[in-house]
């Protein structure tokens, strides 16, 4: 272990790291909102109960750091399922302000529980994400999300997406498969944020706020609803142009905003929509071999109105 | 206890009527073009400002001030409607809300480098308006004459707005269009107009409540929006959005909901409570309190 | 066809792009690498805090002063010959963010000293960095526990909870007699939930009697609630531990809801203009605790509030001083020592005794805790603090 640490500069390697991080949550939200077309407004309400239960485990009980990552992520996971079982049937945007409504009230129950130090938190969290173990974290869940989305549950996935009733028809559970489908987001979101913990070293609810979870959608939006590399390109550009733009410290933000209003008008499908792995292997083929004629792939719909 | 009860049920009438004129502009603009336009808020933190510039700067009268406010934010919302949202009628619904986003942190941002991050004051009351008094109501309950203010100057607004939207020819136009999009603009209502007015209308109701909450408690912060923002969209949502007198209703219950949990000695978890009435609410009808049910066609 | 090769133009584009600025950062740097920071012709120190996010109001504040303090220094010959350059960068408010900016400040720009973050949970996040690579970081702001804790190089600037809390309730309970206490928390600020818990048991031990605990956010600007409550319970002074914003709004509250002659007891959280700009009458009377007496300023207090107004037009506040003096400190801490290199004038700077600063007289104890002394009782008199009394601290 070890691999790649300490051949960067520190800055680097911490931005490095930070991205990493995003790419991981920014996936996790990407199967939930890109592949099946439900708005979730509240994604860091699941990385901050990773992080939390993640803190927990490796400053009270001394758990190894890979036992502090996967509890993270599984009482996400199982957050995810007592908050999607009842408010998965909602649609659209019932949806989306319910999770909202959600992230809202674990911050405010996060202030007035002692046990996690309230305002102030929880400190002195071992550092032990480092970027090789971000860098092998994120390669699973690529490797996982591309399986998932060429396999038969992905597919179902889509097919809740572009029309929920037709999928029903065909005997898709879509009940059960959404619920499949937002407890794994969690899961990932829930280990992006024990990564978060191990790395920031200090937790506070307001880390977790509305802000951190439309960040997070931002990346997903921006890159291209439901493409893996457009979700992992969206992650990428959103947490280094903060990162480019601190030249003007003072417009930075102001820039920021413009910029998310015009990528929308000149870009509404993402950097990269309709973009997944397949493609790209497809084109890289065609470049190869000149002489084929690929069917060129229409842009996705993203989530249909 | 009981007078403690009736005070907070009339804080809470005050409050939630300044969240039902912003929940008024949000259920407006998604009645007709379903986007929840998060820069809803910061329309409201401007018309704060706009109000509070026209009464230090330009010492006009606090009438005229109100006035300018909801005239300059009216412009406002119709401009932002044509940069931000109209090249994307026709895209995804998430682009239309990444853009609304977009247009929040830029104008946030932009307040915050125009007038600071400290909080602005507004003069006092005594100064630009009346002396504040306190009449006694029934069982020792209180409630002061800023409150009867405010809550009168809402329900005019919303009795205004309910009338226009039922009586005048726009108004019938904005319903159509908010029925039916398509057939509206095929039966030859001027949907991009229809749009803009929408905007208009519910820019400048934001003003009012920005004016308003800025006399009421005296402060004009460049992040004011934000909060007061999601809880109006959380009213209009809870009122069953598209629905008028649901986000009037919602507001209502809003404020109402979060101060009875501040008499109740649970102030600490009061945002908990707001969003834990909107899941619940929800969760039994999800549609909202007045939404109607939307039956998919397939 | 044409679409899709658009789409890849601009993914280059971007990426090239993010390269060469992120390269171009890097090139700068590589150049002053030569030299090391000791013999660069700048002392360059850094500005860690938010300017954009939720507690922007601290950073911004604690900007300016370090500005002034930089502009004087440098009209001055600036320190060890050289011109003092503060270099900026916002995190609002992202934890994440600020880890990144330290490791710039040190890696890149190569500072000699970073000054912030004014908020605790920043501070632990980021101290660990700098102490780790042996930079100097002072926070001007942090007053919670285990700050100074996190090794030898951090360090803040502050006037301690511990120290200003109990004087103030003594002085509450001993000389104006109020016993029954209306407490207000702010439960998302955690300077506000660490004081109260000082206020708390300052009041029960001092045979003070709570009659309400309340809470409100920080950000929140309708407490017509938690005042009806207090109302209701008649308690003889309402005692804040937050800021001077929410502090001057609660009050206004009460005097709107006919409360016509409690005070407000608070921390020096209350310590702004914006307290009474905000609170107008219905703060006269507040009383809070400071590390310096507008009233009988020092030569220095005197001059740096005029000067305050004179360059940003504005009356300074707590953090403003507190900016100002940690940059000077540091600055002070290099002369002493002759160098600019952290790992040089660290020892001096732990040293420092009876520094007399703006925002009062500090000096740092053996494990890097700052002492000001003494301790100023304030009170709200036609808009402006007033002495009330002095208290000296033990060290």
């Amino acid at each position: 272990m070890g691999l790649l640490d300490g051949l960067l500069p520190a800055y680097y390697e911490s931005i490095l790291i930070t991205v990493g991080i995003y790419i991981i949550l920014a996936l996790g939200l990407n199967l939930i909102t890109g592949v099946t077309g439900q708005l979730n407004l509240g994604h860091a309400a699941y990385m901050c109960i990773g992080a939390y239960t993640s803190a927990i485990m490796s400053m009270h009980y001394g758990m190894p750091f890979i036992v502090a990552i996967l509890a993270g992520g599984l009482l996400a996971a199982a957050f995810g399922v007592v908050i999607g079982y009842p408010t998965l049937r909602l649609t659209g945007d019932y949806l989306a302000i319910c999770t909202l409504g959600f992230g809202e009230i674990l911050k405010s129950v996060l202030y007035n529980v002692p046990a996690v130090g309230g305002a102030m938190g929880l400190a002195g969290i071992p550092p032990k994400t480092t970027l090789t173990i971000v860098f092998i974290v994120m390669i699973i869940v690529i490797i996982s999300m591309v399986r998932v989305e060429s396999s038969r549950f992905g597919r179902a996935l889509v097919a809740i997406r572009e029309d929920e009733i037709a999928a029903e028809c065909n005997g898709i559970n879509a009940t059960k498969y959404k619920l499949q489908m937002f407890s794994l987001g969690c899961f990932i979101a829930g280990i992006g944020g024990a990564l978060w913990a191990h790395k920031i070293m200090v937790l506070q609810p307001r880390d977790f706020g509305f802000l951190k979870s439309i960040e997070i959608l931002n990346m997903v939006v921006l890159g291209g609803l439901g493409s893996i590399p457009g979700t992992i390109l969206g992650a990428t550009v959103l947490t280094s142009i903060p990162e480019i733009l601190r030249f003007s410290s003072e417009y930075r933000m102001l820039l920021y905003g413009a910029l998310l209003v015009a990528m929308m008008i000149f870009r509404p499908h993402g950097l990269m929509g309709g973009v997944s792995f397949n493609s790209i292997a497809k084109r890289g083929m065609r470049w190869l071999k000149p002489g084929d004629k690929p069917d060129d792939k229409p842009g996705q719909k993203g989530m249909g109105g | 206890m009981l007078s403690n009860l009736l005070v907070q049920l009339i804080n809470g009438i005050a409050l939630g009527s300044t969240y039902a004129l912003i929940a008024l502009g949000y259920t407006m603009v998604y009645g007709i073009i379903l986007l929840i336009n998060f820069a809803h808020g910061e329309i409201f933190m401007a018309g704060a400002f706009v109000g509070l510039m026209l009464v230090t700067v330009f010492k006009v009268h606090i009438i005229f001030a109100f006035l300018g406010a909801m005239l300059f934010c009216m412009i406002m919302g119709v401009i932002i409607e044509k940069i931000a949202y109209k090249p994307l009628r026709r895209s995804t619904r998430l682009a239309a809300l990444i853009s609304a986003i977009g247009v929040s942190i830029f104008l946030s941002n932009l307040a915050n480098l125009v007038f600071g991050a400290k909080p602005t004051t507004f003069p006092p009351t005594e100064e630009i308006l009346f002396k504040i008094q306190t009449y006694e109501l029934i069982a020792g309950a209180q409630i002061t004459n800023l409150q009867i203010l405010t809550i009168v100057t809402s329900a005019v607004l919303m009795v205004c707005l309910q009338y226009f939207i039922k009586k005048s020819r726009i108004g019938k136009a904005m319903r159509a269009t908010s029925q039916d999009y398509d057939t509206a603009a095929l039966m030859g209502v001027n949907v991009n107009r229809i749009i803009s007015y929408t905007f208009a209308i519910g820019s400048s109701l934001a003003a009012a409540g920005g004016v308003l909450v800025g006399i009421y408690f005296g402060v004009v912060k460049y992040n004011m929006g934000f909060m007061v923002g999601l809880k109006a969209f959380t009213a209009a949502v809870l009122g069953g959005i598209g629905s008028i007198p649901g986000a009037m209703f919602g507001g209502l219950l809003l404020g109402i909901g979060e101060m009875l949990a501040v008499a109740l000695g649970l102030s600490s978890y009061r945002d908990a409570i707001a969003f834990g009435i909107l899941i619940l609410v929800l969760l039994i009808k999800p549609t909202g309190l007045f939404g109607t049910q939307i039956q998919k066609k397939v | 066809m044409f679409k899709t090769k658009n789409l890849f133009l601009l993914v280059t584009f971007i990426l090239i792009a993010a390269l060469v600025a992120g390269c171009g950062g890097g090139q700068t740097a590589d150049k002053e690498e030569g030299g090391g920071a000791a013999d660069a012709d700048v002392v360059k120190i850094g500005f860690l805090g938010d300017l954009t996010g939720d507690t922007a109001v601290y950073g911004q504040n604690t900007l300016d002063g370090m500005k002034m303090a930089a502009d004087e220094l440098n009209a001055a010959g600036g320190v060890l010959g050289k011109q003092v350059e503060i270099v900026v960068a916002d995190h609002r408010y992202d934890k994440a963010e600020a880890a990144n900016i330290v490791q710039k400040f040190i890696n890149q720009d190569k500072v000699s000293a970073i000054v912030g973050d004014p908020t605790t949970g920043v501070t632990k996040a980021t101290a660990p960095i700098s102490n780790g690579a042996e930079v100097v970081q002072m926070s001007a702001g942090a007053t919670g526990l285990g700050v100074v804790e996190i090794g030898p190089y951090v360090f803040r600037n502050t006037l301690l909870d511990t120290v200003g809390g109990p004087a103030t309730i003594d002085y509450m309970i001993n000389e104006l007699g109020f016993t029954k206490v209306a407490l207000i928390t702010a439960v998302n600020s955690d300077f506000s939930v660490g004081l109260s818990k000082i206020f708390k048991d300052a009041i029960t031990e001092m045979g003070g009697e709570i009659v309400i605990e309340e809470s409100l956010q920080e950000g929140d600007t309708d407490f017509s609630g938690q005042i009806s409550n207090i109302k209701n319970k008649s308690p003889e002074v309402i005692v804040y531990s937050g800021y001077y914003t929410e502090g001057g709004l609660l009050m206004k509250e009460a005097r709107k809801q006919g409360m016509a002659d409690i005070i407000m007891i608070g921390g020096d959280g209350l310590q702004a203009p914006t307290f009474w700009e905000l609170g107008g009458d219905a703060v006269e009377g507040s009383i809070s605790y400071c590390g310096f007496s507008p009233e009988q300023p020092t030569e220095e207090t005197a001059k740096f509030i005029a000067d305050m107004q004179a360059k940003f037009n504005k009356e300074a506040d707590l953090f403003n001083a507190q900016g100002y003096d940690a940059l000077k400190i540091i600055c002070a801490a290099m002369e002493t020592a002759g160098s600019a290199d952290p790992k040089v004038f660290v020892e001096a700077l732990a040293k420092t005794k009876e520094y007399p600063g703006v925002s009062g007289v500090t000096t740092f104890l053996e494990n890097q805790e700052p002492v000001k002394s003494p301790v100023y009782l304030l009170q709200v008199k036609d808009q402006q603090w007033t002495l009330l009394k002095k208290v000296p601290v033990e060290m």
